[in-house]
């Protein structure tokens, strides 16, 4: 055989080989002398290491940045407070251990075991927080028996404080422990458990730069727990501050409005969509929530009938009503549809598609013109209106003013309402499209659903003339992200159509139109109301059997700006069950629009 | 199978009805197999003993491991490592597009992109790819017959572990990337190195060293290198673990504290207990003594290996063997060098002995070349 290769020549590979074996034997010898250095000549040293090598493992808490106002003043605090731990390694009997602290503080057993459960995992040399928020009676009794409990550990931690409690809550939002499940999802991998987090609001949008970096202090310590020197140290670092764009006083000028009603409001700087005030109600105190331990308050708070925690001012979902009417006047004129000289009459009702539809003046409005039709919100001027123009223009206009889509503000869950088109009710609906909905949609009935926002949004398009800007809370003062809000769209309708609709608005508060009790001297407010029958749509089947019964119950609207010309402020109030938008809404924004002018302006 | 059907000029060589002849079964490697158990059991009792009071039931997976990787070690047996070797550059490129598919599709664990899902158990692609880079070296080296390496041969072989280094390191997984380096030298090594090679290698090393500490590594890998020079520093953070496994080993002295009564280690004052620091365990329990009788077990895997070099029929089986042991030992090397802080923290486990799935399966598969060759060493006499 030629090719034979048992005959191939390895002599030289297999030298080469052995060599690197030698060489592995070589180190492995090396290996093992290291080895007797530490176990056999070091091995006193060593012991004794380890039996002084009762370590404690301390969490130096940082400090959380604070959340100021745009004038600075502090919403978001941190103040001291006491919270004792569990050191296991130091219980000489863990049953009786938890026994005698149940009994120090006043802890249920059950409770003090199922907490220390939790953090089963931690190293058994690390403290566990048993309770917090100690008082000083109790501090001063856990200080005075020290040596009789070296498994208690007690510290101070710089603990979040809201100094004005409900105010802004919705927006601040509030802060609670990371869950075991979070930790899993790996949302949050620096973070550990126990650790507090924001949940949402504010507080959640900007964790990453609120929280600071935990410190850490590594003690020797005794068997009795006493310290026998620090190892290692490493100082916490504070977490950054941030400014918002709210106002305190415009912030609680809105909360004090809405005491008592369900409802929402926004104020927001239409130039550049910096939020100054955005309140929801009823609201709550996000002081409690600060806490490891889940409390019957919190739980009150999630499962209650009137929703507290909800912001309705994001999150609120309701049929927008005559706001929605200068959508399809917007549309209708830059379609060149209808002009300013267009007449409809108003006999209080009318048959389109052999359905009866009504106007809310029983008597009717008489012969008008568009500019009269806002001014009066008449339903049935824009029902015709929204006959000729269609509902696929009339949804393509909706979106275009920003209905159906998120408005991109910095808060977590926003909602993004529903503007209903033929293709949505075959696909969600499983129907055809009835015509008589586009009447019911012209007047902003039907299945369209707003948030607060969006109408903020949407007023703010048509006081810039057409700029659309992306609402925010975050002030452009604090050092983190200057330009993520800069960004600015151009919606594709003519200045002179909004100078229209403009008109219309400008009328409806100064010249006897329906919001004339927004009416502010001298500052040409413009302005919009409207009043509705649904909410959301999940209460929609709901709401509707009762409405039967009751036929008062109507969401009441106002939205507006200020001045006409160079626009500084806009705000949309709704109140849940206001009745009409003119009589409950519209006084409201005056007293915000008044209260905006004197600081102001 | 389908028939397979090797012609060797004008001689059939062997069939499949040959394939499973007795002859292969007579000279299977039964010592090396035996060796390989030995250890992997050892290796059970001390997973069991660091982390049996742990939730995961870790030592259970290990065994689990155990038994399919011996599966697949036998499965392996059944092809001729030549067609290995033929079709190793295809291999090569399926291991390509893995790494670089788990680096834009994977889920990250623990922060790095290396691990295949599966529903009950996860796999490292990165750790399989070190036989897939064997096979592809034997290849590309045994065919050159020259008494020392040449220039365009180094290259080529930097470059065949360059290629899934890199989609490695960037997971990020520094340690195992760096395993693939001993792979080479020890093929560069075995084709012959003159002096001029070797301070190439050097002076591209050295470059290669200062790139990457100034771009490539990250903040807690330059501490670990740090740390290494002075544990004492920074003893909470990187040098932590240096030391509390020294005073593990230490105070384990010479005859140990006994099975599960290594107070360090169940004391949970010891990081990575049941994975890359698992010999510590085994230096606390057993002591001195401990040390010495499990390096010696191991020797014995590294001796047998090492010894059969010489049954290989060509020269691509010398260079599977060759590299496969060197896979191994430099592991135990290092592994060993990692835990009494004479080499970084690079996350390298013991193989057989700390816990982990893939790993296992590798080192078993690297057994299996070894007896794949050894086995069919008079095929063509």
């Amino acid at each position: 055989m030629k090719n034979n290769k048992i005959y191939e020549d390895l002599i030289l590979v297999l030298r080469r080989s052995k060599k690197i074996f030698i060489l592995i034997q070589v180190l492995t010898v090396f290996l093992l002398l290291n080895f007797w250095k530490i176990q056999v000549l070091d091995y006193k040293k060593y012991w004794e290491q380890s039996e002084a090598n009762r370590m404690r493992e301390i969490v130096l808490p940082s400090q959380r940045g604070l959340i100021k106002d745009r004038g600075e003043t502090i919403l978001a605090d941190n103040k001291a407070s006491f919270k004792v731990s569990i050191i296991r390694e130091n219980c000489e009997d863990y049953d009786k251990s938890c026994r005698k602290i149940s009994r120090l503080l006043k802890i249920e057993e059950d409770v003090l075991k199922e907490r220390i459960k939790k953090y089963e995992s931690f190293p058994i040399f690390k403290p566990i927080v048993v309770k917090e928020n100690l008082s000083f009676e109790e501090v001063a009794v856990i200080e005075a028996r020290k040596l009789e409990f070296p498994e208690l550990f007690l510290q101070a931690e710089p603990k979040r404080f809201y100094p004005f409690g409900n105010l802004a809550a919705h927006a601040l939002g509030y802060i609670q422990e990371l869950s075991g499940e979070e930790i899993k999802n790996g949302l949050y991998q620096q973070r550990r458990l126990g650790d507090l987090i924001g949940k949402t609001g504010v507080e959640k949008v900007y964790e990453a730069t609120l929280v600071g970096t935990d410190g850490e202090a590594l003690e020797i310590v005794d068997s009795m727990g006493r310290s026998k020197g620090e190892i290692a140290k490493r100082d916490p670092e504070k977490g950054q501050n941030l400014i918002l764009t709210l106002d305190y006083a415009l912030q609680e000028k809105a909360e004090e409005l809405l005491e008592g009603r369900e409802g929402a409001v926004v104020m927001m700087d239409p130039q550049t969509g910096e939020i100054l005030a955005l309140a929801s109600y009823p609201t709550f105190d996000p002081n409690k929530f600060i806490d490891r331990f889940t409390p019957e308050e919190w739980l009150d708070l999630v499962t209650s009938p009137e929703f507290p925690l909800e912001n309705r001012a994001i999150r609120g979902q309701y049929a927008p009503g005559s706001i929605f009417k200068l959508v399809i006047d917007l549309g209708a004129l830059e379609l060149g549809l209808v002009d300013e000289k267009t007449v409809f009459t108003c006999k209080g009702e009318i048959e389109i598609y052999n359905e009866p539809f009504a106007c809310w003046v029983k008597e009717g409005h008489g012969e008008m013109n568009l500019i009269q039709g806002i001014r009066n919100s008449c339903n049935i001027y824009h029902y015709q209106v929204g006959k000729k123009m269609g509902i696929e223009e009339i949804s393509r206009y909706a979106k275009m003013l920003g209905f159906g889509a998120r408005t991109g503000i910095d808060l977590p869950g926003e909602k993004i309402g529903l503007v209903p088109d033929p293709q949505w009710k075959r696909e969600v609906r499983k129907e055809r499209w009835q015509p008589g909905e586009t009447i019911s949609v012209s007047i902003g009935q039907g299945p369209l659903l707003v948030t607060p926002i969006q109408v903020a949004i949407y007023t703010s398009i048509i006081a810039n003339r057409g700029r659309k800007v992306t609402p925010h809370l975050l002030n452009s003062k604090s050092q983190i992200g200057n330009k993520i809000f800069t960004e600015i769209n151009t919606v594709e309708i003519e200045p002179s159509t909004f100078e229209t609709i403009i008109q219309g608005m400008w009328e409806v508060v100064n010249r006897g139109g329906t919001g004339w009790a927004a009416n502010v001297k001298g500052f040409d407010i413009c302005g919009k109301t409207g009043s509705t029958q649904l909410i959301s749509t999940e209460k929609y089947e709901e709401k509707k059997e009762e409405e039967e019964e009751e036929e008062t119950k109507t969401h009441s609207w106002f939205t507006g700006f200020a001045p006409r010309d160079n626009p500084k402020i806009v705000v949309t109030v709704l109140v849940e069950y206001g009745g009409m938008g003119g009589a409950t809404a519209a006084p409201l924004a005056r007293q915000l629009f008044n209260l905006y002018r004197r600081k102001y302006d | 199978m389908p028939p397979l059907l090797l012609w060797q000029g004008n001689y059939l060589i062997y069939t499949e009805e040959n394939m499973i002849d007795r002859n292969l079964l007579r000279n299977t490697d039964w010592i090396l197999i035996g060796i390989l158990l030995l250890n992997s059991i050892l290796g059970v009792a001390f997973i069991y003993s660091s982390s049996h009071y742990l939730p995961g039931n870790y030592y259970v997976k290990q065994i689990f491991w155990i038994v399919l990787s011996s599966i697949a070690l036998f499965l392996f047996l059944s092809i001729d490592y030549d067609t290995l070797v033929t079709y190793s550059f295809y291999l090569y490129l399926v291991l390509i597009g893995i790494l670089g598919g788990i680096l834009i599709f994977g889920t990250p664990i623990a922060g790095a992109k290396s691990w295949f899902k599966f529903p009950f158990f996860n796999v490292q692609p990165s750790e399989v790819a070190k036989i897939m880079i064997i096979l592809l070296i034997a290849h590309v080296f045994a065919k050159f017959r020259r008494d020392y390496l040449s220039m365009g041969k180094g290259f080529l072989g930097v470059a065949i572990i360059a290629v899934p280094g890199f989609l490695v390191a960037l997971q990020p997984d520094l340690g195992t990337a760096f395993s693939y380096v001993p792979i080479l030298l020890a093929a560069l090594f075995l084709a012959g190195l003159n002096r001029k090679t070797i301070i190439g290698i050097l002076i591209f090393g050295l470059i290669l060293g200062i790139f990457g500490w100034n771009f490539a590594l990250k903040d807690y890998q330059k501490k670990r290198l740090t740390a290494l020079i002075s544990p004492g520093q920074d003893p909470l953070g990187s040098g932590y673990h240096i030391l509390q496994s020294k005073i593990a080993i230490g105070s384990g002295g010479f005859l140990g504290k006994g099975f599960g009564k290594g107070t360090q280690s169940q004391l949970r004052f010891l990081p990575a207990r049941h994975t890359d620091f698992v010999f510590s365990v085994i230096g606390e329990e057993f002591g001195f003594m401990g040390v010495v009788l499990i390096m010696l077990s191991y020797s014995l895997l590294l001796w047998r290996l090492f010894q059969s070099i010489g049954h290989s029929r060509d020269r691509t089986g010398v260079y599977i063997i060759f590299m496969v042991a060197i896979m191994i030992a430099f592991q135990f090397l290092i592994n060993l060098m990692m835990i009494i802080g004479l080499f970084p923290i690079a996350g390298i486990p013991l193989p057989l002995f700390s816990y982990g799935g893939s790993s296992l399966l590798t080192t078993y598969l690297g057994i299996a070349l070894v007896l794949n060759v050894k086995m069919r060493r008079f095929a063509n006499v």
